[in-house]
């Protein structure tokens, strides 16, 4: 089971430079044709810097810097028993192509629960705040991770 | 340009525009797990898939289907004007399924001086089981 006493545990940061062949290649992955993410000059005459990272981007940093594994190791999970059981963003800020951010993620909390036909679970909240090169916070993102056991 | 949405003109009960996606592809969750970084066999080997228990081989990855959601919102509220967007995975999908995606304006009110919508997102498949639900919070422009 997931160890309790990992709560309020901060890991070292996910440094992430933000590539614009990403954006799109996580766009065309979705099949969303919005041309804000796939076109630069798209995205300027909607009023933005550049293309903007899509609503999900932030699962790509999450889990090609494999930091996902690196955590569920750490806190004794079974990853074979793994669900995704909720994905939460807070958006401060628009990510830009060239940004390099930065995410701290730190175990919330980790609460035992019964499901109604009686199995247990620990229910792992994982948060992470992600800055800009620029120091500003950009968003926040909240995971529910569920050991079934 | 896109057509600018205000605050005026959105009101409690009104629908998003329903997006369709699909039938989904294995091909797709190939594509998705490069872009994502998510290479959990699950969504891309049956042999893997059936050896865990999915006796109809791979399914999609929950966080696809988030995307197609996040398709569907940012396709009517812009990417700029988002603020929070967040769903409950509470459903397995297939491939062959077709998904589709609405959501309703719940409520609208004035915090802090930004003109918030906060609204619900639901995706389901063509038998109307729900594979996500969940909720955002836009701030829109006003015409004033």
């Amino acid at each position: 089971m997931a160890d309790l006493s990992k709560v309020g545990t901060e890991y070292s940061p996910i440094i992430w430079e933000v590539e614009r062949g990403k954006i799109k290649e996580l766009t065309k992955a979705i099949g969303d044709p919005n041309p804000v993410y796939l076109d630069k000059e798209a995205a300027i005459a909607e009023g933005y810097k550049d293309s903007p990272a899509p609503p999900t981007f932030l699962t790509v940093p999450m889990l090609w810097s494999d930091k996902m594994p690196a955590i569920i190791n750490d806190l004794k999970i079974n990853f074979m028993m793994v669900l995704h059981g909720e994905e939460e963003y807070e958006y401060y800020r628009q990510i830009y192509p060239g940004d390099i951010i930065t995410g701290t993620p730190k175990v919330t909390s980790i609460e035992e629960k019964e499901s109604k036909s009686g199995s247990k679970m620990d229910m792992v909240t994982l948060e992470v705040l992600y800055k800009n090169q620029r120091g500003e916070d950009v968003a926040k993102s909240r995971s529910l991770i569920i050991e079934r056991k | 340009m896109a057509q600018e949405l205000f605050y005026e003109d959105v009101n409690v009960g009104d629908d998003m525009p329903e997006l369709t996606k699909g039938p989904l592809q294995k091909l797709q969750h190939v594509m998705y797990a490069g872009a994502s970084g998510d290479f959990n066999p699950l969504h891309t080997d049956d042999d893997f898939a059936r050896a865990v228990g999915m006796k109809d081989g791979v399914i999609a990855h929950g966080m696809l289907i988030m995307g197609f959601a996040g398709q569907a919102i940012t396709g009517w509220v812009p990417k700029k004007y988002l603020k929070k967007f967040g769903v409950r995975f509470s459903g397995m999908t297939k491939p062959g399924s077709t998904i589709s995606i609405t959501g309703k304006v719940m409520d609208k009110r004035v915090e802090n001086g930004e003109n918030i919508i906060f609204c619900e997102v639901v995706a389901r498949d063509e038998n109307e089981d729900v594979k996500i639900t969940g909720h955002f919070e836009a701030s829109l422009p006003s015409r004033d």
